[in-house]
């Protein structure tokens, strides 16, 4: 019965790969859309991304050629599309990483925000922040007492991440006033290593999207001290930010968009959004990124520059506050 | 639930047709994406993760599994044949599999590729099925203090592949070294030798350094002199690998494995370095050492069983941590949760079921390799005999596709190119290539590992003698330079019979 | 003995220029061994060491050693057929993104195989056009890369 299936998924991508070519359309797309994923295979934003190309696929009508191109915290990536022809047949998935918390920090990126015209923001991750388990750490007023008798240290998957941005803002909100000096930050490659850090005791906690913790959590080798939602979110039996006072951290998310180079022509962005509203009603999807703990919420190109906006102000007030910004 | 039970459990699911043959699909796969230079094993198992979706977990977990070994494999095929590694795992491969090709013995180092690495496949599986407990909680033991002394006695094995020169070999580490901090910093995110490219941010791709660096110095050598094979015997040939030579080589093969296993089972190291200690070893103590770098068999069966050892031992921080250990164990990762499976030590609780199908499953992967292996040797054998001024441009064409596939930049095509002119240089000059490939791979990894313990201790260095798992690669290491010293200082004393003081 | 000079001049170099020049470093950096900069300097000294063995054994051995190469038939030939090498390789480079990879890996088939001065020239123009071409398919179609296309050329 699997190999039925198996079959008929490749029939039906050879079919889609080469039969459709033949049909010329006037209209875009006429040809295959190339979508470029700033980072590795096996990673959120490649899972993310993958999961959505198939409905998305649908909707288009053309086939979505999926390239990862990867380097520099997703600049690598960012930049091939940037500089792409601004015709729509080359977009980019845009993560946190590349075009918050990396344009916020690096005052060498050779790009910022209005490089850029996004279409749309369709996915959020919550941030969850865990110790581990053999820390005896259990909640996040422990942590932060343990801050101030020194020694903290937390993980992250490298300088300008998410998860470095995550841990710093956390700690500044819980009233650590020195987070760069009171504790050490030990960035890894990647992150799974970052997990890793943590598991082994290289690192005292991470703060870091919640799928991808949520397996050492179900298996009770990494305990869980909040989740920065306001809705709790399945699988973390913690506080969410809103129990504990903190609205401001509901900022601090991951999501996944999609962009295109700046002069990307409105009837291109606004085809995304009715074939993007299509891709995320597909049930098939919504059950696939739920189950990931991914919330589905699609944002109109309006509120995702908005959304995209607000977090990168709040990132960059929090960068320039505390001196964090990378010069060199 | 007692063993058998779990063992009746692990059957009645892998018990059917469609497991067998998605894991005999696998291996295929895997041996001809392996085959080719810049598909590597990497990517023919992110472009099989999509197709296992729709299918039962096991089947699926067992198709990418399959898609893996195979591509270890696969990749000696052109390491041996066109001196280009078709995965990173495979250039150890390359320093005696394509001496041997050249003087048209590639069945033979074909043929010892394939034994010695279901040889090492059996014991990585017997490996991971036995020890797998114990060698997990090992791996946790090991934070950046226990890295930095497990790479640093690891970069002790260039004095095992400079070949005739220490001095040369610690050059061609030095270029290494350097060309990899190229990059942004790991701790502050600054440039390095960036000149403010993007392109150069990412530091230098892998796969192009390593192209560049063996396969187009070939070319540039044929077109220096575009007639100097002629005469040369080059053809397959109806030689194949003797029972004889595998039971001389055994001991290397079984040295290799456990290397293989124990590197494996530690997340983040992978399997070229292993490749490349398991062939030093076999060097070290080989009695024919003279021999290793021209065409010695030993060497490349000692290489294939350090890559091979890796595979099944990857599995163990997979299966108990839910720690992937390389990029490929991270994708196969992907697949146990889409299905929503949480690998992990509950896992050994809740789905013991699977656990020991995926056991019964790689045990018969062994099986399959040897039989896939045979038929792949029988189909790429002719690539020797091509005219070999024709398969110089096909290969030249093939690297530009393979390299750009890797990370689809055009940008990494250029590396390539600017990396086969120092090959080339350094041909010329006889400065060997395998020591910069190491130090390329080891030296972010010794870099970083040193500063992530330098932050954990407050740059307070006596964390990196912290426990008895540093004080042991510390004793290796200083004992490896003082028989290396040793060796150096009676070569001197010996006499300048090659002109320079030989390895040690 | 040419490579030792070349390798203590290439540290002098890089200690001298290229990593002042070329590597950034934070100012507020606590510990000189934690400093992006620490690496490179100690990779720069032990070239200068290496160096300076290689001198060091050249002088004492003072040996002729074995010659470089193997007698070429031609050198001046070899020379700029090496020369017309790397002039494809900048080539390959230019036009790999107007052209597209196809047509590029044709002319690049074609221009090696008569720079080698294969024997089957018809052998070689036939592979010229086929190799890219079932490369293509493979890669494009069965492993789904982007492979660049060309403003002149558009396969399916």
């Amino acid at each position: 019965m699997t190999f039925k299936t198996f079959g008929k998924t490749f029939g039906a991508a050879c079919a889609l790969s080469l039969g459709l070519a033949g049909l010329a359309l006037a209209e875009y797309p006429e040809r295959p859309i190339n979508m470029v994923i700033p980072y590795g295979a096996g990673g959120a934003t490649d899972i993310s991304a993958r999961t959505i190309a198939e409905p998305l696929g649908a909707a288009v009508g053309k086939p979505l050629v999926m390239a990862n191109v990867t380097g520099a915290g997703g600049a690598t990536g960012s930049v091939a599309v940037q500089n792409a022809k601004e015709d729509g047949y080359t977009m980019l998935f845009a993560r946190v990483g590349s075009h918050s918390v990396n344009p916020a920090m690096k005052a060498t990126l050779p790009y910022t925000l209005e490089d850029f015209r996004f279409v749309t923001v369709y996915e959020i991750n919550p941030v969850a922040c865990a110790v581990s388990s053999s820390s005896g750490i259990t909640s996040m007023e422990e942590l932060i007492a343990k801050v101030d008798q020194g020694g903290v240290t937390y993980s992250s998957s490298g300088v300008g991440s998410l998860l470095h941005l995550a841990a710093v803002m956390v700690l500044s909100e819980f009233g650590v006033e020195e987070p760069l000096t009171q504790t050490t930050h030990i960035p890894q490659k990647g992150g799974g290593a970052a997990a890793t850090a943590v598991l082994n005791g290289t690192a005292t906690f991470l703060c870091t999207n919640s799928s991808s913790i949520a397996s050492f959590v179900a298996n009770k080798q990494l305990v869980p001290l909040m989740v920065t939602t306001a809705e709790p979110v399945p699988g973390f039996d913690v506080p969410t930010a809103a129990d504990l006072g903190k609205p401001a951290l509901h900022q601090l998310v991951g999501w996944t968009g999609i962009a295109g180079p700046d002069g990307l022509p409105d009837e291109v962005a606004d085809k995304w959004g009715t074939w993007m509203a299509s891709a995320t009603e597909d049930a098939d999807f919504l059950e696939k990124m739920t189950a990931r703990g991914s919330v589905i919420e699609l944002m109109s190109p309006e509120d995702a520059n908005a959304f995209i906006q607000g977090q990168y102000d709040t990132f960059r007030k929090l960068v320039d506050d505390l001196g964090m910004r990378i010069e060199g | 639930m007692s063993f058998v039970d779990s063992l009746a459990a692990g059957l009645s699911l892998v018990g059917n047709i469609e497991a067998f043959l998605a894991l005999f699909l696998g291996v295929a796969i895997g041996v001809i994406g392996g085959a080719i230079p810049g598909m590597s094993a990497t990517m023919a198992v992110a472009l099989t993760l999509p197709f296992t979706f729709a299918m039962q977990p096991i089947t699926g977990i067992l198709l990418l599994l399959g898609v893996y070994k195979g591509g270890i494999f696969g990749g000696s095929i052109p390491a041996i044949l066109i001196k280009t590694p078709g995965t990173p795992a495979s250039s150890a491969t390359i320093l005696d599999g394509y001496p041997m090709a050249e003087k048209g013995e590639a069945g033979r180092a074909l043929g010892m590729a394939l034994w010695a690495s279901c040889t090492a496949d059996v014991i990585s599986n017997l490996s991971l099925i036995l020890f797998a407990g114990w060698l997990a909680s090992f791996a946790l033991s090991f934070g950046p203090p226990e890295f930095f002394t497990l790479i640093l006695f690891s970069l002790t094995i260039i004095a095992g592949v400079s070949g005739e020169s220490l001095l040369r070999g610690a050059l061609s580490a030095l270029l290494g070294l350097l060309l990899a901090t190229i990059g942004l910093d790991l701790v502050y995110g600054t440039n390095r030798f960036t000149f403010g490219d993007p392109n150069m941010m990412g530091g230098l791709n892998f796969i192009a350094v390593l192209i560049g660096l063996f396969a187009i110095p070939e070319i540039l050598a044929m077109v220096r002199h575009p007639t100097a094979h002629v005469g040369k015997a080059r053809s397959l040939g109806k030689n194949w690998v003797t029972f004889g030579e595998y039971r001389r080589s055994f001991k290397s093969i079984v040295r290799g494995s456990f290397i293989g296993v124990f590197l494996g089972s530690i997340p983040g190291i992978g399997a070229a370095p292993s490749a490349f200690l398991s062939y030093s070893e076999a060097r070290r103590t080989s009695k024919n050492r003279e021999n290793f770098g021209k065409g010695e068999i030993e060497g490349v069966a000692a290489s294939e069983a350090g890559n091979n050892g890796v595979a099944g031992a990857t599995l163990i921080p997979l299966l108990a941590l839910g720690v992937p250990g390389d990029v490929i164990t991270a994708i196969i990762i992907g697949a146990f949760m889409i299905h929503g499976l949480q690998p992990g030590p509950m896992m050994f609780i809740l789905n013991v079921d699977i656990i020991y199908g995926l056991f019964i499953g790689l045990i018969v992967s062994s099986v399959f390799l040897f039989l896939i292996g045979s038929i792949a040797i029988r189909g790429f054998k002719y690539v020797a005999d091509v005219p070999k001024r024709i398969l110089i441009p096909a290969v030249l064409v093939l690297c530009i596709y393979g390299v750009f596939a890797v990370n689809n930049n055009i940008f990494d095509v250029g590396v390539m190119f600017v990396m086969g002119w120092i090959g080339f240089a350094m041909m010329r000059y006889r400065v060997p290539a395998a020591p910069f490939l190491i130090a390329f791979i080891l030296g972010p990894l010794l870099e970083d590992n040193f500063r992530q313990s330098m932050l954990m201790s407050g740059s307070d260095p006596a964390i990196l003698v912290r426990g008895p798992i540093t004080w042991f690669f510390w004793a290796m290491t200083l004992l490896t330079i003082i028989a290396i010293a040793r060796a150096g200082i009676r070569a001197v004393k010996a006499g300048p019979l090659l002109g320079q003081p030989p390895q040690g | 003995m040419r490579l030792g000079v070349g390798a203590v001049l290439a540290a002098l170099f890089l200690a001298v220029y290229a990593i002042p020049a070329w590597v950034s470093s934070p100012s507020n950096v606590g510990n000189i061994i934690l400093s992006p900069l620490f690496w490179p300097y100690a990779l720069a000294g032990f070239t200068g060491l290496t160096g300076f063995g290689l001198i060091y054994s050249g002088l004492r051995l003072d040996q002729s050693g074995a010659p470089l190469e193997e007698p070429s038939d031609e050198a001046g030939a070899a020379w700029v057929r090496l020369a017309l090498m790397a002039v494809i390789m900048v080539l390959t480079m230019l036009l790999l993104p107007g052209l597209g990879m196809v047509l590029t890996s044709m002319l690049i088939f074609a221009a090696t195989a008569f720079l080698v001065r294969t024997r089957h020239p018809m052998t070689a123009l036939v592979c010229a056009v086929l190799v890219p071409l079932v490369l293509y398919a493979f890669f494009a179609h069965v492993a789904g890369v982007a492979i660049p296309q060309g403003e002149v050329l558009r396969l399916p």
